[in-house]
Order: C-alpha cells, then sequence, then structure tokens
C-alpha cells in the first residue's frame, strides 16, 4: 500500500508540464532511432547521455526510460516492415512478423507488436512497482562480498552465457576492466596507468568511452559496409491499423505468456532483452506445433506477439533491478547506471531511502512512457517508417556531428576528442570482428565496484579467500551463476551436434 | 543464404576468390585484435611495474586487481592468435538479407553485386574520410569554431559515405551545426567554441 502512495506521490512529479515534456521527447527520439536503420536505443542513450548535464535528474531520466522504451517500439516497426532488427530484441519478432507484413497484414502486425510491448511493458512497471522496494531491503545488508558475487555474475553471465563466442566475450570485458582501472585509485590514492598526464588522473571519461564505443565506433562500422551491403525493402502498410476481437483473443495468451517469461530475465544479468524473446518465440512455435491448424511459417501472430511483449517486460524489470541493486543487465542500463552516477547519485539499495522524489516520479514516467507510445505507434507507425526516406549520407553524419558535439560539451578539452576517435577506432575494429559490446560497458561501469568490494573484502578477513563464500546470498549467486554456465554449454554442445548430422 | 540458390554457381568466382591467390593474411585480419589484446596488456603491465605505491596501504593494493586483467589479458591474446591462425573467416560474400520476398530482378541484382570482389571487407575510403574529417574537427575546433567546425566534420562523413552534392551537402552541415549552436549553446547553455566567427555573434 506504502508503494503505491508513493507512486501516485511519483505521478504529481512526473506529470508537471516540463517533465511530460521530457517523456514525450524521450519516446519520440527513441522510436526515431529505433526505426532508423542501424541505430538502437543504445545509442540514443549514449547520445544524450552528454546533453544530461543541461538537465535535472528527474528530467533526464525520464526522458532515458522513454527512448529506452521507445527504442524497442521503433525497432519492431522496422523488424516487421523491413525485416531489419535493430538490436538483438527485435530478431525473434522478424521471424512471424515479417511474414505477417509480406502476407499484406501489416498494419496488423504493427497493431499486435505495439499493444503486446505495451502490455509487457505496463505488467513489467506494475511488478516494479511492488517488487523494487523489497528487493532494495533486502539488499540493503549485503556487504561486499554479496556485491562482488553480484559483479562476478553479471561479468560472467554477459561475457559468457549471452556472446556468440566466449573468447570475444571475455576480450571485450577484460577491455572494460582495463578502462576502468586507469586514473587515481580511490582505496590508496596511488596513480594508475596515467604516465603523468594529467587528463587521465581521474581515469577515462564513462562518457567518452559510452559515446565512442556505442555512437562514433557504430558510425565508422555502417560507413566501412553501407556502399556494399544490398538493402531491404520497406513493405507499406496499408489500413486501418486495428485487430479485429478474432485477432485480439488469438494473440492475448501469447502475450501474457510472453510477459510471463520476460518478467524474470530483468533481474538476472543475462544480456537484456534478447533471450527471452527467442524463449518466447521458441515456446509459441512448441504450442503452435500441437494445435490442428499450426500458423507458425505464415505469419503467426502468437509468434509475433509473445517476444513483443517479453522484450517489454524485461525492460521493466531491468529498471527496477537497476534502481534496486544497482544492477545493470545491458550496455543501455549500464549507461544509465553511468548517469546516475555523473549526478552522485548511487543505484541500489540506498536510492529509495535518498532520493525518493526521483526514484517514484521515475517509476511514474514509465507507465506515462508506454501511454505516449502506445499512442505514437498504434496509429502512426506507417508514418514512423518515412524517417527512412533521410539519405543515409546525412544521417550518418549527422549522428558524427552530435557525437562530438556531446563529448566537447561535458569536457571542454580537444584531449577528450582526440580520445574519443582512438576509442571509436576501437569499437570499429570490435564491430568489425563481431566482438559483443555489452560486456566492455558492464565491465567499465561495474569495475570499480568489482574491485572495491574485493578489496574491501579482503582487508576486512585479513587476506583469507574464504569471505568470498561466506555467507548464503554469495554461495546461491555463484550456484546460479554455475547452472546457468551448465544450461548455456550444455546448449551450445547439443546445436554444435545438430550441425554436425 | 543467396549461395543456396541454384542460380548461384552461375556466376563464377575466378581466381581472385580462392584462399591461395589473396595470401596468407586474407581472412585472418582478426589477428590485429589479438595485436591489441597483446598491446594492452602491456600497457597495463607496465603500469604496474612502475606504479608508486603509497606507503601503508592496505593490502590486496592497487596493484592486484590490474594484474588479474593483464594476465587474463595475454591469456586470451594467445587464445586470440591461435583461433585466427587456425581457423582464418571465409571469404564473405554479401548476403541479400531479405532474399525470399526479392523478386527475381532484384535477386539478379544483388547477385552481381555479390560477384564484384573487394580487395578488403571494409570500405576503407569511407572510413578514411569520416575519421580524417574527425580528427580535424578535433585538432581545429578552437580554432574555427563550433558552426564551421562541425559543418566541416559533416561535409567529410557525407562524402565518405558516398554523397556528391558538394554544395548542397556544405550547407546543410552548416545548417545543423548552426541549429546545434543555437539550441545547445545559446538555448540550454553548454559551452561551445565560436572560434572565427566570434566576432560575428
Amino acid at each position: 500500500m506504502e508503494s503505491i502512495m508513493n507512486l501516485m506521490e511519483g505521478f504529481g512529479l512526473a506529470l508537471s508540464p516540463m517533465n511530460l515534456l521530457w517523456v514525450v521527447v524521450g519516446c519520440l527520439l527513441g522510436t526515431a532511432v529505433g526505426v532508423l536503420p542501424g541505430l538502437g536505443s543504445s545509442m540514443a542513450v549514449a547520445l544524450l547521455l552528454p546533453m544530461t548535464f543541461a538537465l535535472d535528474p528527474t528530467g533526464a531520466f525520464i526522458m532515458f526510460a522513454g527512448v529506452y522504451f521507445g527504442g524497442l517500439f521503433g525497432d519492431s516497426t522496422m523488424a516487421i516492415l523491413m525485416n531489419t532488427p535493430g538490436q538483438a530484441s527485435a530478431i525473434a519478432s522478424t521471424f512471424e512478423g515479417h511474414r505477417m507484413a509480406k502476407a499484406g497484414r501489416a498494419p496488423q502486425a504493427l497493431a499486435t507488436a505495439a499493444i503486446g510491448a505495451f502490455i509487457g511493458g505496463m505488467i513489467g512497471s506494475i511488478v516494479v512497482v511492488f517488487l523494487a522496494p523489497a528487493l532494495a531491503d533486502f539488499s540493503a545488508n549485503f556487504g561486499p562480498q554479496e556485491f562482488f558475487a553480484l559483479a562476478l555474475f553479471a561479468f560472467v553471465a554477459t561475457s559468457s552465457v549471452v556472446a556468440d563466442s566466449i573468447l570475444k566475450g571475455l576480450c571485450s570485458l577484460i577491455i572494460g576492466l582495463g578502462i576502468a582501472v586507469v586514473g587515481i585509485d580511490q582505496t590508496s590514492g596511488a596513480e594508475r596507468f596515467s604516465f603523468g598526464v594529467p587528463q587521465l588522473f581521474d581515469g577515462i571519461s564513462l562518457v567518452t568511452v559510452t559515446v565512442a564505443i556505442l555512437a562514433l565506433g557504430e558510425v565508422f562500422h555502417i560507413a566501412s559496409r553501407v556502399r556494399r551491403d544490398p538493402t531491404n525493402r520497406v513493405i507499406q502498410a496499408k489500413g486501418r491499423p486495428f485487430l479485429s476481437g478474432r485477432e485480439f483473443r488469438e494473440a492475448l495468451p501469447a502475450w501474457l505468456r510472453g510477459t510471463g517469461i520476460g518478467l524474470p530475465f530483468g533481474v538476472i544479468p543475462a544480456g537484456g532483452a534478447d533471450v527471452p524473446t527467442f524463449v518466447a518465440y521458441g515456446l509459441e512455435r512448441q504450442l503452435d506445433r500441437r494445435r490442428k491448424k499450426p500458423q507458425f511459417g505464415k505469419g503467426a501472430i502468437r509468434g509475433l506477439a509473445a517476444p513483443e511483449a517479453a522484450g517489454n517486460a524485461t525492460t521493466g524489470t531491468a529498471m527496477g533491478a537497476l534502481l534496486s541493486l544497482g544492477l545493470p543487465i545491458s550496455a543501455t542500463a549500464a549507461i544509465m547506471l553511468a548517469a546516475f552516477e555523473q549526478y552522485g547519485l548511487q543505484p541500489g539499495p540506498l536510492m529509495f531511502d535518498r532520493s525518493p522524489d526521483l526514484v517514484w516520479a521515475l517509476l511514474a514516467s514509465f507507465f506515462i512512457a508506454m501511454v505516449v507510445l502506445l499512442i505514437l505507434n498504434l496509429p502512426f507507425a506507417p508514418l514512423w517508417a518515412k524517417l527512412l526516406a533521410i539519405p543515409r549520407p546525412y544521417l550518418y553524419a549527422g549522428i558524427t556531428v552530435f557525437c562530438g558535439m556531446g563529448v566537447y560539451a561535458t569536457s571542454g578539452s580537444t584531449f577528450d576528442l582526440l580520445m574519443l576517435l582512438g576509442i571509436g577506432l576501437l569499437g570499429f575494429a570490435l564491430r568489425r570482428f563481431g566482438v559483443p559490446l555489452a560486456p566492455l560497458m558492464i565491465g567499465m561501469v561495474l569495475g570499480p565496484l568489482f574491485e572495491t568490494s574485493m578489496r574491501d573484502a579482503l582487508a576486512s578477513s585479513n587476506q583469507s579467500y574464504g569471505v568470498f563464500v561466506d555467507g548464503p546470498i554469495p554461495v546461491a549467486i555463484y550456484a546460479l551463476l554455475a547452472l546457468s554456465l551448465a544450461i548455456s554449454i550444455v546448449g551450445r554442445v547439443r546445436s554444435k551436434a545438430r550441425k554436425d548430422t | 543464404m543467396s549461395q543456396s540458390q541454384p542460380s548461384a554457381p552461375s556466376h563464377p568466382v575466378g581466381d581472385a576468390g580462392s584462399p591461395a591467390a589473396r595470401g596468407w593474411w586474407h581472412g585472418r585480419s582478426g589477428l590485429f585484435l589479438a595485436a591489441f589484446m597483446a598491446a594492452f596488456s602491456t600497457y597495463l603491465l607496465v603500469g604496474i611495474l612502475t606504479m608508486a605505491v603509497p606507503d601503508g596501504a592496505d593490502a590486496p593494493g592497487p596493484q592486484f586487481v590490474p594484474l588479474i586483467i593483464t594476465v587474463a589479458g595475454y591469456i586470451l591474446a594467445v587464445l586470440l592468435a591461435v583461433h585466427y591462425i587456425r581457423t582464418p573467416e571465409p571469404a564473405v560474400t554479401p548476403t541479400f538479407t531479405a532474399e525470399d520476398d526479392a523478386t527475381e530482378e532484384e535477386r539478379r541484382a544483388a547477385e552481381a553485386a555479390a560477384t564484384v570482389q573487394y580487395r578488403t571487407f571494409s570500405d576503407w575510403y569511407a572510413v578514411g574520410w569520416s575519421v580524417a574529417g574527425f580528427l580535424a574537427f578535433a585538432l581545429f575546433l578552437n580554432v574555427l569554431g563550433w558552426i564551421l567546425g562541425a559543418a566541416l566534420l559533416f561535409w567529410c562523413v557525407a562524402h565518405g559515405i558516398g554523397s556528391r552534392r558538394h554544395l548542397f551537402v556544405a550547407s546543410l552541415g552548416l545548417l545543423l551545426s548552426s541549429f546545434i549552436y543555437l539550441a545547445f549553446d545559446v538555448g540550454l547553455g553548454l559551452s561551445l567554441p565560436s572560434g572565427l566567427l566570434g566576432g560575428v555573434f
């Protein structure tokens, strides 16, 4: 009940004209970058990160939430109309969604996706409102060994369980951790890896790395391929974007099942919404095979409804995990954690006590964002597809200018611009060789927590390594980690065996 | 996959496509990753060895975690090198990702495009223009000022990606950079350099 009271106060703040404006701006921006080819919500949040310095924290995070959810809506529009997923989490939607569009049911497919994303996001947000304060209370007495276990879990899960190649995932993680240790050591005051360069005393700026890896490197990567890869055609959606009663009843169970699958994944650091969307798609296909007239392969509405709901449900609960545990599960969540730190806020157990206004206004803005996005996307999805008319050279040139602006505006130095270029080239190389970028972001953002909790734990126990398995919570986290590693290894071996036969 | 289409083999790939004709390095450019990991680990190792640790720092000291990262970095560099030497990447043919809803005409065009042999996987002309544009932007921003510097950056990237309407792109770039200057410097109060045009505004 207390949660509801707090949420009502949050609505009071979030519905102020200025904050409402930021929600709408965030939703518009998020949908736009989601629709544009090659751009996802992580790039949008990366480009916006420097600009938040001109906003108050509440407005900034409300806008981020709009961008984060809006990116998911926009991605699915392109997945359906163009068979081009903007992020990995929209891949599962392309299978049946694009088939529906080809079969002349593009408006229905768009509506199914928008309503599914709405239902998943709404239920996810409701769960967060009731669960996040409890989770924060639970984690309030976490010591260094618990945080060490959580950080280690996030590292191993994102670099090994989710990544296609464990080797490349670990490389990405190690680069991120290496970037995080540059600068003056907070515990001892030792100057580390700066080699006397004063600009490195405070470490390499999170903003610079984020913009370099997720935006500038991405532009270089697109530039390297854009004139060589053929583009896909866009299917025009004509007709009223509404579902008939029969279609609605057909999709409803899939929406709910997808939401159910997506919810727990927000709290498990398994790389965001990619895994649950595939799990939801797979489940619907299994169920479909048992029906009298299987629909899959011909544009099954359920094959689109379930992953859409799952993706947004995961994103919703992921925000809960970020706020109450300080645990990011995807690159976008890692950037938001970095943004909190820029404002001197520490997401985690204390956040609900120290800045309740911000937290509850942010949670309330999730609900507002869902409604705004449904309005923006349900009737207007075909209009968004018109954004594709922007010629690509101008689009990517504009993004490059925004990269330069963001970093220069926060640092005001040529050094940081050159650093941006260098790390951007590294990001390009990583993309070129198929190295996942999320482990790098998570390694960089959680690196300091990982290091300080490890050293605190060892210092308080007189160098006894037994401290890391002292207590039921760390042991439970390691057990969960071992379990998810085992499942992923079994899955890999099986899929290899299937390929060989 | 377009290469599994029956009509695909009708476009014979010449000798230039066979791995032997392309030299040992072809498909092994991923060794760059291994070299980068080794270089990055060496940077950390030199830093650890030359670090001045203040007296009285609690053990484990500031070198402990970086040492773990360094060792892991070297191991990964070796594993990556072994991976790319043993299994070079196959020559990548551009795939027509939406091949199943393409018309015959489009499919033929895509397959013709797929037989064009590029010497490198990446379009270094486009990347080169983008990188050079950004380098010039970074170095001359304070002299040129935001409006001219950003317009130059815009022009270089657009040119690299393939726009050939030079004057139009230049004016578009100026329009965008002026708009950003007005919105973010004058409007939101971020500080962008005025440079050469400082006297005008």
